[in-house]
């Protein structure tokens, strides 16, 4: 069996003039745990489903689990769509073997393999529940069992976070992980970053139907060089040619209670710079600071500083 | 085909497991029910009318009296006669028996041939006692006593401050308290209203109208004449036409004597009659008489089509709501990562149309336990015409004709739900289709009775009317090529129509917004994937 369960060669949509994707090449190896992160309008979805053959692409080939259609090897794949919905007046139970029979569960295992899922994710009380009965949390839980009843291959899960409390997004972390765990791909999009740092090996950032970044989790945050931020009284500029600091500069004093005449200044260093030399070098000059924060670049940075001027004119558009 | 059967069974279950369904589908056997039962009882459920008849002639009384006693004769032999079929021993099909085989059946036979002579018969005989006298050895052992109905009409007698000799219009004011249900008349202990005045002026035999006083037109004062029917009840025409019939005989009596003619011959010459016998040329030979069964058969597809279209608007609804369901709780797009678009669609196709059987069965099944349960000489009858029916050729026609109805509108109601968001939507986008499927049944009974004419031949080659005006026709062996070629016509239409709402159903079903305009729906058809 090939490693690569997905790909994806210049994949392009287009809804009359708006292109909704545009040339997207990917590539998913097999087990790993991929993010599709973007704004909204993006063209997640648009991808996910064109993924699903629910929708063809205008151009581009595409590859899942060895075949030219998802189709061809539905039974393999678990989906969970953005826009969550099951029929109301099902038991909950009935609704997870009834997905699972349609990718070709035999109907009793289908129903053990149900009560199985809601045992071991703590919705066992709930099996003879009706849909409708559920809470919105529960019932997307009910519906993420569903697309993973049959074991697929590659799992794919659009927005599973979102509507879910704390506990139930750290419960449905764990499922990734479990599913990981079993050799299962997960490809999963979300708008929440600490979820992709957590369960995240590669990450796909698209905007306006582009691909502006496909890597990991370490190449996405090595985008925007660290950051060191200094509080003091000094004009601290000439750190500038310290080795190691790329730039710094002067930038408004955040947070209250401040000593007046305190000042704020971002410094740009390196990727393996060490801090301690710049706190040393303060120190050798004489310059009292009243802060020192060394903070890793996180995913949220990362995702304002590539999509954050891009969504933000989207969105007034 | 394992997944389009997996989505049609829980289509299946989804709509017969929801309280609605049972109770739409018991609904109708049980509305036949009540018809049933009330028919029967209302008859015997009418309250006693009391009328009062004042006739200042003195000539026409006893005639009106006579001929309300007759009118309750004629009550009690029909529900003797009645109680004699359903309680006589043997089990011979009476009904529609051809051969008398004993005095009671004689008495039946007659019954159903001529209902007046059989009355004079019965009133000469000595009515009631004598017939169950008669009829008391051909009764099996445990039936029941007959109960004589209720009289309809009784008389009741004026209330002392009316002068019955004052003029008309005294009388009429002096009672019209009574008549509006003002004032109560005194009858026995009890004290009843009045439902009818019957005033027979003084004067009235100035009225008469004759042929010859009659020429050049009718009275031309505008005032009441004749006999005056005084009553509040417009619809029970029971009482005045027993009187008009009555009186006019006693006239007619009496202008008989006048001019010496034979009351006797004139009653036998009116009785004479020639039975005309129908006959079925389509027939073998031998076997051409028309039948109960037979007439029946000719007016039986009408019952098919209202079944077929009943069935149908049942199975809009659900297809309707079952997709817009779908769509706007977004299950779709899980389902379409699962089946094909095709699978979908056939998978709802099979399983509503399972849900459209099953409503049939289920009727068929408590019409038929219904039979079974509440044996009366009606539902014997029933069952012999539905062991004819049931052995014609119109079954297969049904079964065909319900199928490829029930596709071809189904594919068009998928396509028009795959469009919807909401049920409002869809409503506003069927009811073009809603008018079409009317016009079959506005036309129903005019095919019925012209089967092979213009309209009906017109008609049978618009596929969507065939399957309802073929099935309309299906008893008058209508010509070959509109047999054959509205079959063949049908067929590919029906086949078109699925192939094209999968088009659009496989477009419209990730649809979002407003439905689509005809030029956008067009495109649908024409494009070949999603």
């Amino acid at each position: 069996m090939s490693s690569t369960v997905l790909s994806l060669s210049n994949v392009s949509k287009r809804y009359g003039d708006f292109t909704a994707v545009n040339r997207i090449n990917l590539s998913i190896p097999k087990g790993s745990v991929y993010g599709f992160l973007g704004p909204n309008g993006a063209g997640k979805t648009t991808t996910i489903r064109m993924i699903l053959d629910i929708i063809r692409p205008d151009e581009g080939e595409i590859e899942v689990l060895g075949c030219k259609s998802a189709m061809q090897v539905r039974d393999r794949i678990g989906y969970l769509p953005e826009e969550k919905g099951l029929y109301k007046k099902m038991k909950v139970w009935a609704i997870i073997a009834y997905f699972a029979t349609l990718k070709g569960i035999h109907r009793k295992d289908a129903k053990q393999r149900a009560f199985e899922l809601l045992e071991r994710y703590g919705l066992k009380d709930f099996a003879n529940s009706t849909v409708e009965s559920l809470s919105k949390g529960m019932g997307q839980k009910v519906q993420v069992l569903s697309s993973i009843a049959h074991n697929p291959e590659l799992i794919i899960l659009d927005e599973p976070f979102s509507g879910l409390d704390p506990v139930n997004q750290e419960v449905l972390e764990q499922l990734i992980k479990d599913l990981k765990d079993n050799g299962q791909t997960v490809i999963f999009s979300t708008h929440i970053m600490q979820h992709a740092e957590r369960l995240c090996e590669r990450l796909l950032l698209i905007t306006q139907g582009c691909k502006v970044f496909d890597g990991t989790v370490d190449e996405a945050r090595a985008i925007i060089p660290r950051r060191v931020i200094l509080e003091c009284q000094n004009d601290v500029a000439a750190l500038a040619d310290l080795d190691g600091v790329l730039s710094v500069c002067e930038t408004p004093v955040s947070g209250d209670g401040r000593i007046p005449g305190t000042r704020q200044w971002e410094l740009y260093v390196k990727e393996h710079t060490n801090p301690q030399l710049i706190l040393q070098h303060c120190f050798q000059h004489g310059i009292s600071l009243s802060r020192f924060d060394f903070t890793q670049t996180s995913l949220h940075d990362v995702f304002v500083h590539l999509v954050g001027q891009q969504a933000r004119e989207h969105k007034f558009r | 085909m394992r997944v389009t059967l997996l989505i049609a069974w829980r289509e299946y279950l989804e709509n017969v497991k929801t309280k609605g369904f049972w109770i739409g589908v018991l609904l109708v056997p049980v509305i036949f029910f009540m018809i049933f039962q009330l028919s029967t009882r209302l008859a015997t459920a009418t309250p006693t009318r009391y009328y009062l008849l004042i006739d200042q002639t003195g000539q026409y009384a006893e005639s009106v009296e006579t001929a309300i006693r007759r009118e309750h004769q004629r009550r009690v032999m029909q529900d003797f006669m009645r109680y004699l079929q359903e309680n006589r021993s043997d089990t011979a099909n009476l009904a529609i028996s051809n051969e008398p085989a004993n005095q009671m059946d004689q008495l039946l036979d007659d019954f159903g041939n001529d209902e007046v002579a059989a009355l004079d018969d019965w009133l000469s005989n000595g009515g009631l006692a004598f017939a169950l006298q008669m009829a008391r050895p051909y009764l099996r052992p445990d039936t029941p006593d007959f109960e004589e109905p209720r009289q309809q009409f009784i008389a009741a007698v004026p209330p002392p401050e009316l002068d019955i000799t004052a003029p008309a219009e005294t009388i009429v004011e002096t009672l019209r308290p009574f008549l509006n249900g003002e004032k109560r008349l005194p009858v026995g202990d009890n004290n009843v209203s009045l439902f009818a005045l019957i005033l027979i002026p003084a004067e009235v035999n100035n009225d008469i109208v004759r042929p010859m006083t009659a020429m050049g037109g009718l009275p031309t004062d505008s005032g009441t004449r004749g006999v005056q029917y005084w009553a509040g009840n417009l619809t029970d025409t029971r009482l005045p036409n027993a009187i008009q019939t009555s009186i006019n005989n006693a006239i007619r009596q009496q202008e008989y004597m006048d001019r010496n003619i034979d009351v006797n011959a004139v009653r036998d010459v009116q009785r004479t009659r020639l039975p005309v016998s129908r006959m079925d040329p389509s027939k073998v030979a031998g076997d051409e008489q028309v039948s109960v069964a037979d007439t029946f058969r000719q007016w039986a597809p009408m019952g098919f089509v209202y079944l077929i279209f009943i069935s149908l608007m049942q199975s809009v609804q659900y297809l309707l709501s079952n997709t817009i369901e779908e769509k706007s709780n977004r299950i779709i797009e899980v389902l379409l990562a699962s089946v094909t678009p095709g699978e979908l669609m056939m998978g709802k196709l099979l399983g509503i149309g399972a849900t459209g059987i099953t409503t049939i069965v289920a009727w068929l099944a408590s019409f038929f336990a219904f039979i079974q349960l509440y044996q009366t000489i009606e539902t014997t009858m029933i069952v012999q015409i539905l062991d004819v029916l049931l052995g014609s050729d119109l079954i297969p026609y049904f079964v065909f004709y319900y199928v490829c109805c029930y596709t071809l509108y189904a594919g068009i109601f998928l396509a028009i739900g795959s469009l919807c968001n909401t049920l409002k939507e869809a409503q506003s986008l069927m009811m073009p289709l809603m008018m079409v499927m009317m016009v079959p049944i506005l036309t129903m009974s005019f095919i019925a009775q012209d089967p092979n004419g213009t309209m009906a031949r017109v008609m049978s080659w618009i596929p969507l009317f065939t399957p309802f005006t073929m099935m309309n026709r299906a008893a008058a062996q209508p010509p070959m090529i509109d047999v054959v070629g509205t079959t063949v016509l049908l067929v590919v239409s029906t086949i078109t129509v699925l192939w094209l709402s999968g088009r659009v159903f496989r477009q419209g079903i990730l649809r979002t917004g407003q439905p689509p305009r005809i030029v956008e729906l067009w495109r649908m058809m024409r494009r070949r994937t999603g």
